[in-house]
């Protein structure tokens, strides 16, 4: 098993490294305004020089991704803001609002696991019947319509109905109800899929066939036997999910004026601070990996199937 | 002849019949069958692929599925009327307790997620209340019972570090969990290897003499049959057409299904001839069928068979047949060459359980 | 629930004897009869053929039409089908109309006045926006700006996705090399991507393809690739290289149908996707230029007066729009998967 850890270990700093360095490369491609807080119009060619050589990024390309890997791992430093705050160094502007978003995301992510698996089970349960129809008709909407369209439609209608504040307040608890339900949706909707079509297929096994012909009542059978069994595979994406609660939703944060980590994305892609860019795709990349990382190991940990070397696969 | 030693019915079915609704259309899976299971004996039921055997079987413990019904019939159980049975509160009063099952297939028989032990000890805790340990405790007595070598090393081990002759081992402790008063055993042999089956088949045996139990085999496999059997029935398109004591089935057979189904077995067949087959398939059941349903197949049918179904014709107490060449008009039939050499065979008898 | 009731007519069209016919009807199906009431006559040898029974109904089963057959049983489908074929008949018919105002200009009154944020009325049918554009020629203008998207990125995805699936299922060499690549590139977030690559290209209509291509072709592949590794091993594809059956006729009959299924259901969820990416990436900002009309930025623009209620038409009709859209794409793409599936065929 240990093997199995250090070798997936392995694989995933090997991707991190890849992974950071390609997009290292790629925002070399940035536009060069982006340095210059916007203002290229009035500054001189030579100006302009200045600017790029004392960031460094004059140099040939792989001095610049040497420098990078350098400054990261001995230095800790990702570099500092340009527009948003100028020369404030980017962890520092970064940290407090993952924080916010982690904290909606939690929340919106207990709500997605609790209801979403409870409809699945209900959909599974009463299949072709009306909760089944019901929720499978949610499912659709909530796959097929953009985004924007319900979380407009939420914020727009919901907040006159309920008498809910349409932005963020930090200080206005009920604030956070209608983000947190926006930020809820896609997640109960595909936990309720996944979870009915799993029971469903579950139902057709022998194993289900045996434990009722033991004496079970089809209800010890289904929460003994396959929800426990359905754990399982929801183990191997709950760590990505976690760690995706700091990002924060792009969307929504945006929507409801929430400063978190999404929203400083967006703000920085749209006020061109390359640097802030960078450092974030840096972390959604490094959240990423992570997390596949430590879902194959919680679903190692938890399936009792999976042996030593497993070789590694494509999911 | 002897008489047949087991003499208490212990369940009794009447007139069953069986019916599936397939993406709208109805199929009649069991025609009415009526017959008799010995408190004690071990009955097998063999017919080909889709004959019904399961399905009967499964009428025993609600265990149809969602699509089927049961469409008239009695079914008669320690006291109960099994066909009444509406809840499955009804059912968990039976299933696992008196009557058990034990599957064919043992790889996907068994939870993959949760230790044997678990699972075995579950059948006995669903329905007597003991203390953790003291289940534990029967629980590997029990997986001793079946023969599975060191039990308390297995007990924490999962479905996949047994072999196959091992799960099917498990499986059977898991049905034997609560000493039931009828095994059914669909086709419990089928999935392994031959020399495994050989082991299996004499685990229930001896399973059967310890406990008394009341045993249904259900099988396509004659040497199985030959192996266990005190009685046999056989079922073509949901119909049981001939049913007596092993030896005169395998001996006497009176059916011209049974004929052709004992004809077909390679040991029967003589080196340099074709080995015989039965022509055709067998009936389509989402039509009715009129008279005896295998007479398209047949080709010594009587226009009778084609006319009407015929009844049980008594060849002895304990024997019978559906078919109009038992009747006293009928034209005097031999069976096959092959059938006949059969009873030659019969030097000192085949060991069986009677 | 129809019972047929179909007696062995065909051995009986063998006897002479059309009295039996006549019998047999008087004796019901799990009936057993009394044996006092077959006359003795009928205790003869029927001399039928068996060979009959050997010779079974020939099955006309043909893929597509049972597909079909099934699909067009619900009625949802038909419905959503007809619906989804007028509205884009409509899309691209429209400018053909008479009546209909160009979505570019700006429209002003008699006096001059610019019509901004003008009610819907007869004059514009979906009022105007704040630059007195005609809401009703700007959607349409829209929807096939998008649909165009649309298409083009999953035609693309579909192409790449395909030749290169097929070459990582068949060429086993490969596999490992493409596996591992595709690793690589799942590990990125694909939001971030996109919004990445359209920052760094610059939003335009051609980039916005083009990236929507880069982050979409490998999820197409690895598609195809599953399927081809499930389907080029399966034993009837195996009995049919064995019998002989040409390859041609292999790939026509066994791979073929599959394909196609897989094409329009990738096609008709593509769609959706698309559009949605488009409205989100127009939302941050890296979306199409405000001079292109298209569904994102109609919703954005009318997001930025939702707060008013006179002027939340505008906000409205784009959303009914993309709403009428997105829903019947994905949910025909769907129907269509299901119908697809062998398993569903009678």
């Amino acid at each position: 098993m240990v093997r199995y850890i250090l070798g997936r270990l392995g694989r995933a700093l090997i991707t991190i490294f890849l992974v950071l360095s390609i997009v290292f490369l790629l925002m070399r491609l940035l536009p060069v305004d982006g340095y210059f807080e916007g203002r290229t119009d009035l500054m001189s060619d030579t100006v302009k020089n200045v600017i790029l050589k004392d960031l460094g990024l004059l140099d040939p390309w792989y001095k610049q991704l040497f420098d990078f890997w350098r400054k990261l791992l001995l230095e800790g430093d990702l570099g500092k803001s340009i527009v948003i705050r100028k020369n404030v160094p980017v962890a520092r502007l970064i940290w407090p609002k993952a924080m916010v978003s982690f904290e909606f995301g939690i929340i919106a992510l207990a709500i997605q696991q609790l209801v979403g698996l409870t409809a699945g089970v209900l959909m599974a349960r009463h299949k072709g019947r009306l909760a089944d129809k019901l929720g499978n008709l949610y499912i659709l909407l909530i796959n097929a319509l953009p985004a924007a369209v319900y979380f407009l439609a939420i914020q727009l209608y919901l907040s006159s109905v309920l008498k809910l504040p349409m932005l963020y307040d930090p200080i206005n608890t009920s604030s956070r109800i209608l983000p947190i339900i926006c930020l809820s949706l896609g997640g109960i909707a595909s936990n309720a899929m996944w979870m009915r079509r799993y029971m469903v297929d579950q139902m057709n096994m022998d194993y289900i066939r045996l434990a009722r012909a033991k004496g079970m009542t089809s209800g010890q059978v289904a929460f003994r036997h396959v929800m426990r069994n359905a754990f399982i595979p929801m183990a191997q994406s709950l760590p990505t999910a976690v760690l995706f609660t700091i990002s924060g939703s792009l969307y929504v944060e945006s929507l409801f004026s929430i400063p978190g980590l999404g929203g400083l994305l967006i703000q920085s892609i749209q006020r061109q601070d390359n640097t802030m860019v960078q450092a974030m795709v840096l972390l959604y990349s490094v959240i990423s990996i992570s997390g596949l990382l430590l879902g194959d190991i919680a679903m190692m940990i938890c399936d009792p199937r999976i042996k030593l070397t497993k070789k590694g696969e494509s999911r | 002849m002897s008489e047949y030693k087991f003499t208490e019915p212990v369940l009794t079915v009447k007139d069953l019949v069986v019916k599936f609704n397939l993406r709208g259309q109805v199929l009649t899976a069991i025609r009415g069958i009526s017959m008799d299971l010995y408190k004690g004996e071990s009955l097998a039921i063999v017919g080909e692929s889709g004959s019904g055997k399961s399905v009967f079987t499964k009428t025993f413990m609600g265990l149809l599925d969602n699509n089927g019904w049961i469409d008239s019939g009695a079914i008669e159980y320690g006291g109960y009327d099994l066909t009444a049975f509406k809840t499955e509160r009804d059912w968990l009063k039976l299933r696992g307790k008196r009557i058990a099952m034990v599957f064919q297939d043992p790889m996907t028989s068994l939870n993959p997620l949760k230790t044997v032990g678990k699972q075995v000890q579950e059948a006995f805790t669903l329905h007597n209340k003991v203390s953790k340990e003291e289940a534990r405790r029967r629980t590997i007595q029990l997986l001793d019972d079946v023969g599975i070598p060191e039990p308390e090393r297995r007990y924490k081990q999962y479905p996949h570090e047994f072999s196959g002759g091992m799960r099917q081992r498990v499986v059977i402790a898991i049905a034997m969990a609560c000493v039931p008063e009828i095994l059914i055993c669909d086709e419990p042999t089928t999935a392994l290897d031959v020399t495994i089956q050989a082991q299996i088949l004499e685990l229930l045996k001896q399973l059967q003499a310890r406990y008394g139990l009341t045993v249904i085999y259900i099988t396509h496999d004659l040497g199985v049959v030959a192996n266990v059997a005190d009685r046999i029935a056989v079922m073509y398109a949901g119909d049981i057409i001939e049913i007596g004591r092993s030896e005169e089935v395998f001996y006497d057979p009176r059916h011209p299904y049974t004929w052709a189904l004992l004809s077909s077995l390679p040991q029967l067949g003589v080196k340099g001839e074709d080995l015989l087959a039965i022509q055709g398939t067998p009936p389509n059941l989402f039509q009715e069928i009129r008279g005896d349903a295998f007479a398209p197949r047949n080709p010594q049918a009587l226009k009778a068979d084609f006319v009407a179904r015929p009844p049980y014709f008594e060849v002895s107490p304990t024997h019978k047949a559906r078919t109009w060449l038992l009747d006293p008009r009928a034209p005097d039939l031999a069976p096959p060459a092959h059938i006949r050499h059969l009873r030659t065979l019969r030097r000192g008898g085949i060991e069986h359980a009677t | 629930m129809k019972i047929d009731r179909q007696p062995y007519r065909p051995f009986f069209r063998r006897f002479k004897d059309y009295k039996l016919d006549k019998m047999q009807q008087a004796f019901r199906d799990a009936e057993q009869a009394d044996p006092a009431e077959i006359s003795d006559d009928l205790f003869e040898f029927a001399g039928h053929d068996i060979m009959d029974a050997e010779r079974i109904g020939y099955s006309n089963y043909s893929y597509w039409r049972s597909t079909f057959q099934v699909f067009f049983k619900k009625k949802v489908s038909v419905f959503l089908l007809a619906f989804l074929v007028a509205l884009l008949a409509f899309t691209f018919i429209q400018p053909l109309l008479p009546n209909q105002k160009d979505p570019y200009r700006v429209y002003n009154d008699e006096a001059g006045k610019t019509l901004m944020n003008v009610q819907p009325n007869e004059e514009f049918w979906f009022g105007t926006n704040n630059i007195g554009q005609d809401i009703w020629s700007r959607i349409w203008s829209g929807t096939r700006t998008s649909l165009f998207i649309g298409l083009c990125v999953a035609m693309s995805n579909n192409i790449i996705g395909i030749v290169l699936g097929s070459i990582w299922g068949y060429a086993r060499k490969w596999d490992k090399l493409f596996t591992e690549v595709y690793n690589l590139f799942d590990n990125i977030p694909y939001t971030v991507l996109r919004m990445l690559l359209m920052y760094i290209m610059r939003p335009s209509l051609k980039t916005m393809i083009i990236v929507m291509v880069l982050t979409g072709w490998i999820g197409m592949s690895k598609y195809i690739r599953n399927l081809i590794l499930i389907y080029r091993d399966r034993e009837f594809n195996l009995a049919s290289r064995c019998l002989g059956t040409p390859s041609r006729r292999i790939i026509i009959k066994n791979i073929l149908p599959q394909l196609i299924s897989v094409i329009m259901l990738q096609t008709a969820l593509a769609i959706p996707e698309a559009i949605g990416a488009e409205v989100f990436l127009t939302y941050i900002g890296l979306g199409l230029p405000v001079s292109i009309p298209s569904l994102g930025n109609l919703i954005n623009e009318g997001r930025r007066v939702m707060l008013v209620a006179s002027q939340r038409y505008q906000l409205l009709y784009p959303v009914l729009v993309v709403s009428a859209i997105t829903i019947s794409f994905y949910a025909l793409g769907n129907a269509f998967a299901d119908a697809s599936d062998p398993r569903n065929h009678r």
